[in-house]
């Protein structure tokens, strides 16, 4: 059966001829290979499960608000959707300069042995405009994970530096998280010392990977750049609507893609690129490329008014919980918190971490209906209050 | 809700072995006691301690459903009571493993199923924490629409961010030293066929048959060997009954007094539960087996 499979992979791989040790390796893992009208009938399968996993907004719903740019919000930033004005803070008047949106982290290792997720929180991370949050959810071991909850943030930014002449969010991304990838690869290749579990097995330290779920919140825009099957979710007046779109294996265009690139797509325990890998991109996973990618898929997002939440979590909440019963959740967790604390109890609402409590409540307790519906996942989850009317002292007139 | 009292433990004996006061933990029995720990009567003791474990869940419930009138301290001393009781089992057995640590790997007192699921002579310290999740779980589910709109339900379904954290980062030390102690007792197992096991085995092969004398020096090679096997498992068995009793202390330690009641509850129910459960499957497969026998007897 193996020999079946990986008969398979290497039909029409020429590109990756220089891949062949690599191959050699897979040849040894057991594949079980299951009937290729398996993978042929992948469109239904993938239909019937992301209709489960995402309720019933399509993706292609955020992709409309992306050139769409809305008129409620303040001009001046109208003028700036050329992009590179963006990065100075000449926008005079608008709302969110200097100040960092509310948030809330909870991430835990639940129900499993290992934790494998990182988040990374880094508000102002580029002149006090803009605020990344990242979730990255880690296979085979942490350190990628780690790595890209150290480093990328780091990275965008010194991409962003770079790119000020014709800056555009699409390329920016796109190149950070190459650039991660690379320093993943680096260090596998360095073999550098860590404590992680996979240091025991350094040969296999290519088979180590994660997924990034990254948002550049800034004043006028969210930019969602996805890598893998973590997600995010924005909630706008009332209706969740993902901003990335999972990469699974068989989701009709990534199946194509790997198809092209010269792999397959095997359903071992759900589709997985070369029946190992159940994400068909990932940072890390040096074994699988050409077919896993380190690609993100970017969506530039205008903020609108109606705007109220921005969620960014793990399989681990994602396969148990969908997108509009978190924002439901999030959307009550965040309005009960709103009558409650008078102006004078503000300070209340900050913790120690800065982050806001409100928000934190939400995240926990998306993290708990998760666990509740028995997630066998590590679970992270990230909630960013978009709410522009907060402020007693709001700009309201300003709008 | 009364377990079944086994022939073991008669009420004379609960007396003996129970604990009714705080002194008494702290007093150390001397060794000259005249309860003679060794397997045999730590079955005595185990028996003893489930009816009070029995005892202790039923103070637990009613102070639950009486929460309304009792302060936080009344609480608090039930609780100490609870844990103090565990303290005091992990001390017992600790005195007992030193003079037959085998007996606590294959525990006679025991039924079949929760010895199928015994992670070196106990439950695993990590499977506390999954308790805790499924116990928070279904609190969680009952009054989520009520968390939600922030409302305090105080009980395991309202964990807050830090003790979230807190569990967490618990967890993942025990897991950590759940492994380490897992490892120690693979290396450990591993030596039961190093160099001097394997010479030894096939010295005493090649000798049998031949003379006394020998065979007498031999022999006291061979308990010298097998009590050093034995040392290392009573070391190992010591650490995990640590870290049992750090994983339980530590999380009553991290939640609040309502929601402590709650966690002990749980956990007595399942203990108590599990051994029931495990008796009648033991039961029913003997009294089926002496049937067979009997058939096969008659015919």
């Amino acid at each position: 059966m193996a020999g079946m499979c990986c008969g398979f992979v290497g039909e029409g791989d020429s590109s990756a001829s220089s891949r062949s040790s690599r191959r050699r390796n897979l040849d040894m893992l057991p594949f079980k290979y299951i009937a290729d009208m398996a993978v042929s009938s992948s469109g239904t399968s993938r239909k019937r499960r992301q209709s489960d996993l995402s309720g019933k907004k399509d993706f292609e719903s955020c992709e409309d608000s992306n050139g769409d740019h809305g008129n409620d919000k303040s001009k001046k930033n109208k003028n700036g959707s050329s992009q590179v004005s963006e990065n100075k803070p000449s926008t005079e008047g608008n709302l969110e300069e200097g100040e960092f949106p509310k948030f809330g982290v909870t991430s835990v290792c639940g129900r499993r042995r290992d934790m494998e997720d990182s988040v990374s929180v880094q508000t102002s991370f580029y002149e006090e405009l803009f605020h990344y949050f990242g979730v990255f959810d880690g296979h085979g071991c942490s350190h990628v994970a780690t790595m890209c909850k150290e480093r990328l943030h780091e990275i965008v930014k010194e991409q962003i530096n770079e790119s000020q002449e014709n800056f555009e969010w699409n390329s920016t991304m796109q190149q950070g998280f190459a650039r991660m990838d690379d320093e993943v690869q680096k260090w596998n290749s360095s073999s550098q010392t860590v404590s992680c579990r996979c240091e025991l097995q350094t040969p296999h330290c290519d088979a180590v990977g994660s997924t990034a779920v990254v948002a550049v919140v800034t004043p006028d825009k969210i930019v969602v750049s996805n890598c893998g099957d973590s997600r995010a979710v924005l909630c706008r007046n009332g209706v969740a609507i993902p901003l990335s779109s999972d990469h699974k294996p068989d989701r009709p265009d990534e199946l194509l893609r790997v198809q092209a690139a010269g792999g397959r797509v095997i359903y071992w325990d759900g589709p997985r690129v070369l029946g190992v890998l159940a994400m068909s991109r990932a940072i890390g996973d040096n074994y699988l490329k050409p077919y896993v990618i380190s690609e993100p898929e970017v969506t530039v997002t205008e903020r609108r008014e109606g705007d109220e939440c921005l969620i960014l979590a793990s399989d681990g909440l994602w396969d148990v919980v969908s997108n509009d019963t978190a924002c439901g959740v999030v959307k009550m967790c965040l309005k009960s918190h709103k009558v409650a604390p008078p102006g004078s109890l503000a300070n209340n609402d900050v913790t120690t971490d800065g982050s806001d409590r409100a928000c934190s409540d939400a995240s926990i307790l998306l993290t708990k209906l998760a666990l509740a519906r028995h997630s066998s996942d590590n679970v992270s989850v990230v909630v960013i209050d978009l709410r522009r009317d907060q402020r007693p002292s709001s700009n309201s007139n300003n709008n | 809700m009364e377990p079944r009292l086994s022939g073991l433990c008669t009420k004379k004996k609960i007396e003996k072995y129970s604990t009714p006061s705080k002194v008494m933990f702290v007093l150390p029995r001397s060794a000259t006691d005249d309860i003679n720990f060794d397997g045999e009567s730590f079955h005595n003791f185990f028996e003893c301690w489930m009816v009070e474990q029995n005892k202790y869940l039923n103070e637990l419930v009613a102070a639950n459903s009486a929460q309304p009138q009792l302060t936080d301290d009344t609480m608090h001393t039930l609780i100490d009571k609870v844990v103090e009781h565990h303290e005091y089992y992990y001390r017992e057995k600790a005195r007992c493993a030193k003079k037959d640590v085998l007996s606590m790997f294959s525990p006679p007192w025991l039924s079949s199923l929760e010895a199928a699921f015994l992670w070196i002579g106990g439950w695993r310290p990590s499977m506390a924490f999954h308790l805790l999740y499924s116990k928070c779980s279904m609190q969680f589910q009952a009054r989520l629409n009520d968390l939600i709109r922030g409302q305090k339900t105080c009980d395991l379904g309202d964990l807050s961010a830090s003790q979230l954290t807190e569990f967490d980062d618990l967890q993942r030390r025990t897991i950590r030293e759940e492994r380490e102690i897992t490892n120690m007792m693979a290396e450990h197992q591993e030596t039961m066929a190093d160099t001097s096991m394997v010479e030894l085995s096939h010295v005493i092969s090649e000798m049998i048959g031949q003379g006394e004398n020998e065979k007498k020096e031999l022999e006291e090679r061979i308990e010298s060997v097998l009590e050093a096997k034995l040392e290392g498992l009573e070391k190992i068995l010591h650490r995990a009954d640590d870290l049992r009793l750090r994983a339980l202390q530590g999380i009553v330690n991290i939640l609040t007094t309502k929601q402590a009641i709650y966690f002990l509850i749980a956990a007595a129910e399942l203990h108590l539960r599990l051994h029931e459960w495990g008796k009648k499957k033991d039961d029913a497969k003997r009294s089926k087996q002496g049937n067979r026998e009997g058939e096969s007897h008659n015919s």
